[in-house]
């Protein structure tokens, strides 16, 4: 439901006792940056409300001192709420009974009141602020910390947006529920409580009376919002259909022009658009109806309470100051159930995003484990016998056996999908083998220090990863402690001085979110400087090349050659002249080593290799 | 704004109408609530003897008013719902439309992010804007202006207090709202870094993990998450302060109420009654005004939004339809000149057009005039003129990109282009479908200015595979169908055989019923770029374009593809841009581009013998290739003397043969397991 509605209906209900509200006016902290259609809550039942809200209560747990101030403050604002209205009808009675000499002591008292009120609130704001928002920093870094500590299968096995939703909208539900509902939960309940028993104490007959009220509330609420659900449900999923389709379409607009499908494609989105405006208008007015419908139980109720007490009083059963103590204590039982039914799907909702961020926190870390460090490693790589499927049943690599001698530039190639960057998955620690074993040195890599292994070993991939920061971090980014000087150096040997230099803040231009503002051919020189700044054991090349032309690559090459002279370094290419002067050249295919030479050798043999080469450089291309 | 809800004026009034009507009924409430108590429970003009009657009586009306307030209220709901959603519906719509008129200079200044933000939460802001005005702006209106006139009825020295606290109220929310404004832009940036660190962790965590950089990216992000806890706090701590202040004012002043009013019952003005209707009018037009603080907020927040959609409905398509043929039909010179090329096909057809004008309505002339230009396009379309072009991208640094480009490209031909990174291949060929509008010099194709088409009829000319293969979430038949959206089953499968994608589709389960998962996730780069090349051979265009769109292919499959290409597409003209000299071999022309213009243009041969640059390419991917052709296929070398050189070069070291034939022996067991021809 709205916000804008609970304040409206809570306006109108509350005027009289508006002076003690001490809610917050909760649009204005509606943060911006909160995903979402406004106003819209589809209630989503969590699984295990009990484990997630065990959880939960760890994080606060962490606060003590300040949830026990908070506890304690919204006490003191519970007694003063139900305190002040009692001061106010005093002073009233004063001024109804002429006693106007007492009139000034009530006011005092009542100007007391209200400053502790004021303080209360603002302390309780304060902390529930503060609260919230070291509760939520928590929640987001133990998130993040499991995410890049999550094996690399996770992320490759599971849909990004939804891994990035859950640091963004349920952390973000979790936070605005932390922070609105939980004083408000308290000072309910206590309120009820002590309405309740004021109630009960003063004449359990109209207390019982009393209840009608609140069964017709639960009752109505529950029937709204069972067809509310079934709406909203509908409204949230056509808004994600068609924010779906604006983001692939923008996203994809170039394809969209090239075939001249721009109408197709407005005609689509105005279909869904028109739909989710129907089922809009219709949430809306059912969401909208709530409050009305609240207006006219709650004044049944009055109607209930002023008869049967007027019919008790006449009785001589109860005085006339109590009915008028029933009437407002009847509002101020109102109110709390009211906001509790209402914050009630809100806390299903937070719920269910919290059991989604632990769902991740609960995911086992990477596999890190081995002692071996790679200090005065050569960087002697061997595959014994290994066995890999990502997925149990389909195969990837059979008996992949294969020795790297130190030194060597090894060249892995054959078709899309044989397993090339299979391999460089498997030697990086990314995913571990089935069965076999892969050696560094001899050792076992399960053996390896994880961190210390992929310290030692530099990798290029062919989707490129850069960073929203500058190109001086970027470079830097294998190497800390590199100076100017070494990351110049390297910036050289990959060919990309010269294209930074000529950018108007050199090393100091920020990239845009993943390197946007450079091309394709760029970002891989970049990448590449990166890699050789790392100054590693071992280098791993898949296809980092591809997007380069070939004059630019082969001077990358003869700078490699030169970095790379004592160690190992491994490269997946299709283009065949990249790997031409490999030390060694495997030949995949479907998963298995169909061939292994140098070149010559491999030519010679008139195998795949050849076939593979004479189709490249034939020129029965075209 | 208004143009918008021009079209709901009707619910627009109909809405406060009932709003009216509902807050009516709201103010009446009070006033027979207290004649319940007053009068019917406590009895106080009857001297203490309570009225059961008055109460049920009254109970019941009152209990009828506020039904029919809520029926008013449930109905104002309707209406401003009606008007806000529809008003929202027309803006999405044409912001969408307007997005997708949109040139790549446009959409490149906007950047996709923030065109999705506009359509969606933009969008959503500024139609909530309006439901907002429409129901609470004049609800509360309505029950601040009522509560003032209530009040100073029951007594006008209650309206002192209303006239001291009110504007002081009025001057707390302008300040905390003043001071708490600038901080949600700044929120939005912190959030958006938050989400940024985030996004490239997941997407990139194979270097994270590769440099070992988690601990980094943890601080990283700590930082980051530090800041944005940091901004949060400060505008809850503003708002914190705000929330009592108000109280204070808002409770002082109910004190002071009930102070006047012990005067005034003092001196027999009014009654004790009377000052309890008063607090309770207090209470309603103050919060009265925080209700508007909130509403004037939301309005500056709807507004940012509101200026955010107009900067979009207000962009004119930098690149918009010329002429087209069907309105040039009439000047019946023009369009002679125009197709002069094609001026003995165009006889018949011309005349089929006239016949078609006579008989049928003018619409018709432009369906006619279709369907000239595809049986037209099948014999003899595709010819591509670059006349003294020169561009530069229109948002750049101003830099040209392409410099005096003379270039013809004659139908059925196949143009290989060639070049470094950043050379301008890509942007060459962006002129053709005008992707972008050159800067100088004018794109003919078919012998007419590119400017003077209609663009849909220029682009179905076309077909393009790009690089970066897009394609969407729904099936690879609908992906396909893009190319062509009637093609039969073996058009289909025709194409996605020419592309080398058939194989793989069929080892799919579902085959052409896969479903793309989302940005073509599920599938290789490999298998994507032949999918987007499928969808454009069934295009069946007698232009086509490939922009690179190669590059993650194996060599076989790339080379199959072109064998493909030759056999089937023998009239359509091909544009090719690769890496690999291999690959274009065999062009009937290759366009060698070097800083923006064309440094050399003709068949292979004739390149290796003129062209400086061609060599060195040549020589840094096929060093070895004489060797091969000489020892292996005994072809005539095509190289040149530098490439022998070259060759010669790339002689290994007898140490090496040694290692690599003392792996040898270690390999059996894989070979072993290999499948060998």
């Amino acid at each position: 439901m709205s916000e804008e509605r609970n304040g409206g209906v809570n306006q109108e209900q509350n005027a009289s006792q508006a002076s003690l509200q001490n809610q917050q006016p909760r649009p204005a902290m509606r943060m911006p940056g909160m995903r979402g259609p406004r106003g819209v809550q589809v209630v989503e039942k969590p699984k295990d409300v009990r484990k997630t809200m065990q959880r939960l209560v760890k994080y606060f747990q962490y606060e003590k001192g300040m949830v026990f101030g908070l506890l304690l403050v919204v006490v003191i604002l519970v007694v003063c709420s139900v305190y002040a209205p009692k001061l106010q009808s005093e002073a009233i009675d004063r001024i109804t009974e002429g006693k106007f000499g007492a009139l000034p002591g009530v006011l005092i008292l009542m100007l007391v009141v209200y400053g502790i009120t004021a303080l209360c609130t603002l302390i309780q704001s304060l902390l529930s602020a503060h609260l919230s928002q070291r509760i939520v920093k928590r929640l987001r870094e133990e998130l993040f910390e499991r995410i890049v500590n999550l094996p690399i299968k996770y992320l490759d096995t599971h849909p990004h947006g939804d891994i990035m939703s859950r640091m963004t909208n349920d952390v973000e539900n979790v936070s605005l529920t932390v922070s609105q509902s939980l004083s408000s939960i308290v000072s309910g309940v206590l309120t009820i409580a002590g309405t309740v028993f004021m109630m009960v104490y003063l004449c359990w007959q109209l207390a019982i009376l009393s209840c009608i009220t609140v069964v017709l509330t639960l009752v109505v609420t529950k029937f709204l919002s069972g067809k509310m659900r079934t709406f909203f449900r509908k409204r949230s999923a056509l808004l994600g259909q068609l924010n779906g389709t604006v983001e692939e379409m923008v996203t994809g607009y170039k394809t969209v022009v090239a075939y001249s499908h721009q109408d197709q494609v407005v005609e689509d989105f105005e279909k869904t658009s028109n739909e989710l405006t129907r089922v809009g208008i219709i949430a809306e007015i059912l969401g909208g109806s709530m409050g009305p419908v609240m207006n006219v139980i709650n004044n049944i109720g009055f109607v209930i309470i002023a008869a049967f007490g007027g019919y008790f009083a006449l009785n001589g059963l109860i005085s006339i100051g109590t009915i008028s103590a029933f009437i407002v204590y009847a509002k101020q039982f109102g109110r709390p159930i009211n906001e509790i039914a209402q914050l009630y799907g809100q806390i299903q909702t937070a719920v269910a995003g919290a059991e989604r961020v632990f769902a991740i926190m609960e995911e086992p870390k990477e596999d890190k484990s081995g002692s071996h460090t790679m200090d005065g490693a050569k960087g002697v790589i061997s595959f014994r016998h290994v066995n890999f499927s990502y997925v149990p049943g389909k195969q990837i690599l059979y008996d992949f056996d294969l020795d790297v001698y130190a030194g060597h530039k090894v060249a892995l190639v054959g078709a899309t999908g044989s397993g090339k960057t299979t391999v460089v998955n498997l030697l990086m620690r990314f995913y571990d083998i089935d069965s076999g074993e892969i050696q560094i040195d001899g050792v076992n890599i399960k053996d390896i220090d994880c961190n210390d292994l992929r310290r030692n070993t530099a990798i290029v991939l062919q989707d490129t990863v850069l960073f929203s920061d500058t190109i001086r971090s970027n470079l830097k980014y294998s190497n800390l402690e590199a100076s100017d000087e070494q990351m110049i150096a390297a910036a050289q040997m990959s060919n990309c001085h010269k294209m930074i230099r000529r950018l108007a803040e050199g090393y100091d231009t920020v990239l845009t979110e993943s390197g946007q503002n450079l091309s394709q051919g760029q970002r891989q020189l970049l990448s590449i400087g990166r890699a050789f700044l790392a100054d590693p054991k071992i280098l791993i090349l898949d296809e980092a090349t591809s997007s380069v032309d070939t004059r630019t690559e082969k001077h990358i090459q003869d700078a490699m050659v030169k970095l790379m002279k004592d160690r190992t370094s491994l490269i997946i290419a299709h283009r065949l002249s990249t790997i031409q002067d490999a030390d060694f050249i495997v030949v995949l295919d479907q998963g298995r080593i169909v061939e292994t030479g140098n070149h010559e050798e491999l030519i010679a043999k008139r195998g795949r290799y050849f076939e593979l080469y004479r189709r490249q450089f034939e020129g029965n291309a075209i | 704004m208004l143009k918008y809800l021009k079209k709901y004026w009707f619910f627009a009034l109909l809405a406060p109408l009932f709003m009216i009507g509902e807050a009516s009924m709201d103010l009446l409430q009070p006033r027979l609530m207290s004649r319940i108590v007053d009068d019917g429970v406590l009895g106080l003009n009857h001297g203490g003897a309570g009225d059961l009657n008055l109460v049920l009586t009254t109970g019941v009306r009152m209990i009828g008013f506020v039904a029919l307030g809520g029926f008013f209220g449930v109905m104002c709901g309707v209406f401003a719902n009606l008007c806000s959603q529809n008003f929202g519906n027309d803006m999405r719509k044409d912001t969408f439309r307007k997005i997708m008129s949109l040139s790549f200079q446009q959409t490149d200044q906007f950047s996709t992010g923030s065109l999705i933000t506009r359509v969606t939460n933009d969008i959503t802001q500024i139609q909530n804007l309006v439901a907002q005005i429409i129901r609470g702006f004049i609800r509360n209106i309505m029950l601040m202006g009522g509560g003032i006139v209530c009040m100073m009825s029951l007594d006008l020295s209650f309206g002192a207090v209303v006239a001291c606290a009110f504007p002081l109220l009025l001057v707390c929310v302008v300040f905390f709202i003043s001071r708490v404004n600038p901080f949600f832009s700044l929120l939005q940036k912190k959030l958006d870094r938050v989400n940024s660190v985030m996004q490239e962790n997941v997407t990139g965590s194979r270097v994270v993990k590769a440099y070992v950089r988690e601990e980094y990216e943890k601080k990283r992000f700590g930082d980051a998450n530090q800041e944005l806890v940091d901004t949060q706090l400060r505008i809850l701590t503003i708002f914190s302060y705000m929330t009592p202040i108000m109280n204070i004012v808002l409770n002082l002043s109910v004190v002071a109420v009930i102070r006047i009013g012990a005067f005034r019952v003092q001196e027999g003005a009014v009654t004790p009654g009377n000052v309890m209707a008063a607090i309770t009018y207090l209470s309603q037009i103050l919060n009265g005004v925080m209700m508007f603080a909130m509403i004037f907020q939301n309005i500056s927040r709807g507004m940012a939004s509101y200026r955010r959609i107009r900067e979009v409905l207000d962009c004119e398509p930098a690149i918009a339809d010329g002429a087209g043929v069907a309105d040039k039909a009439g000047a019946g010179d023009e369009t002679g000149i125009a197709d002069k090329p094609d001026a003995g096909d165009l006889i018949g057809t011309v005349d089929g057009t006239d016949i078609a004008g006579k008989i049928g309505s003018v619409d018709k002339v432009g369906i006619v005039d279709e369907g000239r230009i595809s049986s037209e396009g099948k014999k003899k379309g595709g010819r591509i003129e670059f006349r003294n072009v020169s561009f530069a991208y229109p948002n750049g640094s101003g830099e040209t990109v392409l410099e005096n480009i003379n270039l013809t490209i004659e139908p059925g031909e196949t143009l290989a282009i060639l070049g470094a990174t950043g050379s301008g291949k890509s942007s060459l060929v962006n002129l053709i479908p005008r992707f972008y509008d050159a800067t100088e010099g004018e794109v003919l194709v078919d012998g007419r200015n590119v400017k003077d088409y209609r663009l849909k009829e220029l682009r179905d000319k076309i077909a393009v595979a790009l690089q970066k293969s897009e394609l969407f979430g729904t099936t690879i038949r609908e992906n396909l169908l893009w190319g062509k959206g009637d093609a039969s089953q073996e058009e289909l499968e025709q194409a996605a055989r020419d592309a080398q994608a058939e194989e793989f589709i069929r080892s799919k389960p579902e085959g052409f019923e896969t479903v793309v998962a989302e940005k073509g996730m599920s599938l290789s780069g490999g298998q994507k770029q032949r999918l987007s090349i499928s969808r454009a051979l069934l295009k069946k265009a007698e232009i086509l374009i490939f922009d690179d769109s190669t590059s993650a292919l194996d060599l076989k499959t790339e080379a199959d593809l072109y064998d493909a290409l030759r056999t089937h597409y023998k009239g359509v003209t091909k544009i090719i841009i690769a890496q690999r000299i291999a690959s274009v071999k065999g062009a009937d022309r290759i366009a060698v581009i070097d800083n923006g213009t064309i440094a050399a243009c003709a068949p292979h041969a004739q390149l290796m013998e003129t062209s400086e640059i061609y060599q060195d390419i040549y020589k840094s991917q096929l060093k070895a290739e004489k060797e091969l052709d000489m020892e292996v296929l005994g072809e005539a070398p095509v190289g040149e003397p530098e490439v022998k050189a070259q060759a010669e070069e790339s002689v290994r070291e007898p140490e090496i043969k040694v290692q690599a034939e003392a792996q040898a022996p270690d390999m059996r067991n894989g070979e072993g397991g290999g499948d060998h021809e």
